[in-house]
């Protein structure tokens, strides 16, 4: 339906999120900073899990948590991204789809995006990603033309700067964060590190 | 997926400033633990291959077959090959090391090639257990869950003491959405490992995700149980206040049970907020996750009827 537009902070924080645990499932939601209407930004994505994503509790809590944290940061959920462990099936899961689903009923414009884990290896230069939106209650494939990656190949380029430096060991998800509740899964750290590789007449990072 | 790295050029030694024996115990300790931290085994086991070879004695093999399995995480072929050739040199006819060629061609995903090294095995020696969970780890490579599953069973039935085959079978049931199955592996293993508060916390998420006023509580039990065993599992602390708040929520509940529960509920919000007072205590970054746990504990407040 709606343009979609991804940004270099959103997107290489995910990619860093698929490197870090390349045998798990990883999931995490879709966060934007922008006002509602027109095109959705995905302007930031919080790492939620990498291990039992279909359980219920951590995920309901996390939920729960980025909420509010959106609500004192100007931000709303908009969408969840999913990485399964099988890289030969990028298809979503049921819970993925539940999880869409949820957000659905509070963002009519929602996102699904599943990362391809078979097509991130460098010589691949597209990005490695399949969005869905809900059309007639079915989370249905988005037309590729809808989706914007701006300064894409300066996006590919960070995010593999930052992986060979082994930036990707800094990034905290939901889990670790309540494995040792000082990590941060707001990923400050991670947000400056990016900011500061992404040219500076780029101002929609 | 694997993405492949570039090599850093200085030595693992350079950089952290240790000799070889203290890079051999790091090793030991590694596999002692079980740990699949696959890319710092092979930096800092095939520098101690290349330059202390001579040095380790009778434990070289033991280190090869390590850093062999680390190399094929890290789809270091290379480096397998060399591992798996100098074992196969000096133990011609093992079954270990036959199983670590059929690993090679699991990584290589050449599954078909590699079931027949298993297959072999087994003709040879029924009941060698690594080369059928091989066999069986092969099906999930696949996307075969059924089938692994299946097989798995039958596995159990025959070495039902196995944990890491029951916790494998739990995982793969928690995929499937099969909760009960699951919570049904999970009892076998708190059974064996009375102590072990992950196991509690697992199965007590699984009753959670379950649902229903009865899973609710058995999950409340258990929550508690972890927290017995450790209490600073969060993941725990965080399960027994959002049960328990579900419990006191529910209209099903008489008076007194409700009561209990927001008790309890309580009791867990005070620890939840203490924990985070504590991890926030200087440091400027986590004043968002303080302020949206206490918003967070505030929101899901059951109101006294």
């Amino acid at each position: 339906m709606g343009e979609v537009e991804l940004s270099c902070r959103a997107y290489v924080k995910m990619y860093l999120h698929a490197c870090l645990f390349p045998r798990c499932s990883i999931n995490g939601l879709l966060l934007s900073s922008s006002s509602a209407g027109g095109a959705v930004c995905v302007t930031d994505c919080v790492p939620l899990l990498h291990s039992h994503l279909p359980l219920a509790p951590i995920t309901q809590l996390a939920l729960t948590q980025v909420d509010v944290w959106c609500s004192q940061t100007q931000q709303r959920i908009v969408g969840y991204y999913q990485a399964n462990a099988c890289v030969s099936d990028s298809s979503p899961t049921p819970c993925a789809l539940k999880i869409a689903d949820k957000i659905a009923e509070q963002f009519n414009n929602a996102v699904l995006l599943m990362i391809d884990g078979g097509k991130m290896s460098p010589d691949y230069r597209v990005p490695p990603i399949v969005m869905y939106e809900r059309k007639d209650s079915r989370w249905t494939l988005k037309d590729k033309h809808t989706i914007m990656l701006r300064q894409w190949e300066e996006t590919r380029a960070i995010a593999s700067q930052m992986l060979e430096s082994g930036d990707h060991m800094l990034l905290v998800d939901f889990d670790s964060h309540l494995d040792d509740i000082t990590k941060d899964w707001t990923n400050q750290k991670l947000n400056n590190k990016i900011a500061e590789l992404a040219s500076p007449a780029n101002g929609n990072v | 997926a694997c993405v492949v790295k570039e090599r850093k050029m200085a030595s693992v030694s350079e950089l952290y400033d240790v000799g070889w024996e203290e890079m051999r115990d790091k090793l030991r300790k590694w596999r002692e633990d079980n740990c699949r931290n696959s890319e710092q085994i092979v930096d800092v086991g095939e520098e101690l291959i290349s330059e202390h070879g001579s040095k380790l004695g009778d434990d070289i093999w033991i280190i090869y077959e390590q850093v062999m399995i680390a190399a094929l995480d890290c789809s270091r072929d290379d480096l397998a090959l060399t591992c798996l050739q100098e074992l196969r040199k000096q133990f011609p006819d093992s079954h270990r090391v036959k199983r670590l060629s059929g690993m090679r061609l699991e990584a290589l995903e050449r599954y078909d090639e590699a079931n027949k090294h298993y297959d072999a095995i087994l003709q040879d020696d029924p009941t060698n257990t690594a080369a059928r969970k091989r066999k069986i780890s092969i099906l999930k490579a696949q996307g075969k869950s059924a089938e692994a599953i299946r097989e798995l069973n039958e596995y159990l039935e025959q070495f039902v003491g196995d944990q890491e085959a029951w916790h494998e079978l739990s995982e793969l049931y928690i995929n499937e959405h099969d909760y009960g199955k699951a919570a049904f592996c999970l009892e076998e293993l708190m059974m064996t490992n009375p102590h072990n508060h992950l196991y509690c916390e697992q199965y007590a998420e699984v009753k959670y995700t379950q649902g229903g006023l009865e899973n609710l509580e058995l999950s409340r039990k258990y929550f508690a149980q972890a927290l017995r065993l450790n209490n600073r599992n969060m993941r725990a602390l965080f399960g027994l206040y959002m049960s328990a708040s579900h419990i006191a929520a529910s209209p099903k509940v008489g008076a007194k049970v409700k009561k209990d529960n927001m008790k309890y509920a309580a009791w867990a919000a005070t620890q939840i907020n203490r924990a985070y007072k504590l991890a926030g205590r200087g440091t400027k970054e986590n004043k968002c996750s303080v302020k949206a746990v206490e918003e967070m504990l505030e929101s899901m407040q059951i109101t006294m009827s």
